[in-house]
């Protein structure tokens, strides 16, 4: 069966990320939700591997990245909707050292 | 409704109910290995517990280190142990905590007859209790008198959207029907240890939890240390965990939704039945030790990146929705549920094939971590030995 589904997928409403589901290549992409939020559609700006994530909306450097509904991060750059998110532009809110 | 399973196992004096039928050749301290080691090869079918302490340990470390052996040797999945120490005082302790349970127990300590004697006689014995303890019997048990437990290792995005979720169900099951379920690592609550605190069903357990919460938390910041690596590891990191927060609302979702009726220190079995948080290291092989020293008889560990962790003594089940690790390390895999990610699969679908390989286990069924020898038995030390 050839793969199905969206490409990445978003735990709740609001979320600012979403987890790639395979490895997903620059290029319009769908978004699916475990609540009941319908599908969106996001325009993907760099190669995203399998378990990694995508931007849902702009974040500004310095403000809070929401997952699960809560704060899970703090961007660390600006982060434009479609942007690949990891260690190089977020960083935890919580261990001050934690740091790349 | 499908009908239920008839789920076996093995009632102890006690009427703890176990899973497995060991018998355990436990050493006090690290001298003791080899004499330990030597028993088993004499007697195969006896299970050798090898571990690096138990030396010149003091306080709470110490206390921590007989809860542990103690627990380990009282866990129902030991039907009976033969307890070897270089000398006999922390020996007999280590009996005495055991005997309370019922089972056969006794122990035998190194200085003044060496290993060649200590073996010998310690073989003997351990002969006997194999050869008792394989005419004990299965018989019918009720899900309420299994306890679970539940680790999650090498961890990525994949846990939290699916292995952590079938968990979730089970645990919630679980629970309902009158068991218990144990989660832990403390420090992999950070960023959602207050929806912890909520669910805590009274303020006593409250307390007790943000207590131990709060005192791994000042333990980990007084290092000063960059834990980016550690916590989350390389692995977690390169699976697309960005932080510390992201990883533990991955670990929390495994806790599913029942009231926390209990904070438990390290290695402290649980007094009544239901979900209970224990005050854990994140490390795989020391949490899932812990949990078994707690009574833990078999163990729910969702895997992202693929940790291949057993328990010697506790059956570790591994659940992965990775769909690359699903199929690179199948050989550790019990239960695959990549499809909830690539296909959409149903968390109910996906959770009653967890709750039909986690009742075949109970039933017998070997675990991929059991059939690949995986024995990782690892001591919590809380500081240096004097």
């Amino acid at each position: 069966m050839a793969e199905q589904g969206p490409s990445f997928l978003a735990h709740k409403s609001g979320d600012a990320v979403a987890v790639a589901v395979r490895d997903i290549k620059p290029g319009n992409a769908v978004v699916g939700y475990l609540d009941e939020t319908p599908s969106v559609d996001v325009e993907v700006r760099a190669d995203v591997p399998l378990g990694h994530k995508v931007a849902l909306t702009d974040t500004a450097s310095g403000a809070d990245v929401i997952e699960y509904g809560v704060r899970t991060a703090i961007a660390t750059a600006d982060i434009v909707k479609g942007d690949y998110v990891h260690t190089h532009n977020v960083r935890s809110a919580r261990w001050q050292n934690s740091v790349a | 409704m499908a009908e239920q399973r008839r789920l076996t196992g093995f009632r102890r004096q006690n009427g703890a109910v176990g899973t497995r039928n060991h018998v355990a050749i436990l050493p006090v301290d690290d001298l003791s290995n080899a004499a330990a080691e030597g028993i088993a090869s004499l007697v195969p079918g006896t299970l050798a517990l090898p571990h690096a302490f138990g030396r010149l340990q003091f306080g709470e470390d110490l206390e921590l280190t007989f809860r542990t052996l103690i627990g380990i040797g009282s866990n129902p999945n030991v039907a009976a142990v033969v307890v070897i120490g270089i000398e006999p005082n922390w020996t007999n302790r280590i009996v005495e905590g055991i005997a309370k349970t019922g089972k056969p127990v006794e122990g035998i300590s190194i200085e003044g007859r060496g290993d060649l004697k200590v073996v010998e006689q310690a073989a003997r014995i351990a002969q006997g209790y194999l050869q008792e303890a394989s005419e004990l019997q299965r018989e019918p048990v009720d899900r309420s008198e299994i306890m679970l437990t539940t680790k999650d290792g090498e961890s990525d995005t994949t846990t939290g959207l699916g292995s952590c979720r079938i968990t979730a169900y089970l645990s919630d099951k679980w629970v309902e029907a009158g068991g218990t379920m144990i989660f832990g690592e403390t420090s992999e609550l950070t960023g959602g240890e207050h929806l912890i605190a909520e669910r805590c069903v009274d303020d006593t357990v409250r307390s007790r939890f943000q207590e131990f919460y709060d005192g791994y938390i000042e333990m980990i910041e007084a290092t000063g240390a960059n834990l980016l690596g550690s916590q989350p590891t390389q692995g977690n990191i390169a699976g697309g965990l960005s932080t510390i927060e992201e990883k533990a609302m991955g670990n929390i979702v495994k806790t599913g939704t029942a009231p926390i009726v209990g904070a438990l220190a390290p290695a402290e079995a649980p007094t009544r039945a239901g979900l209970h948080f224990m005050d854990t290291s994140s490390a795989a092989a020391e949490c899932v030790t812990l949990m078994a020293a707690a009574g833990g008889v078999v163990n729910l560990f969702p895997t992202g990146q693929g940790n291949v962790i057993g328990n010697p003594v506790q059956p570790v089940v591994k659940i992965t929705a990775n769909p690359k690790t699903a199929a690179s390390m199948a050989d550790h895999m019990d239960v695959d549920c990549s499809d909830m990610l690539t296909r959409g699969r149903s968390v109910e679908e996906a959770g009653d094939e967890l709750i039909d390989i986690v009742e075949r286990t109970i039933n017998g069924r070997l675990t991929a971590a059991e059939s690949l020898g995986h024995r990782e038995f690892t001591i919590t030390k809380l500081y240096r030995s004097a």
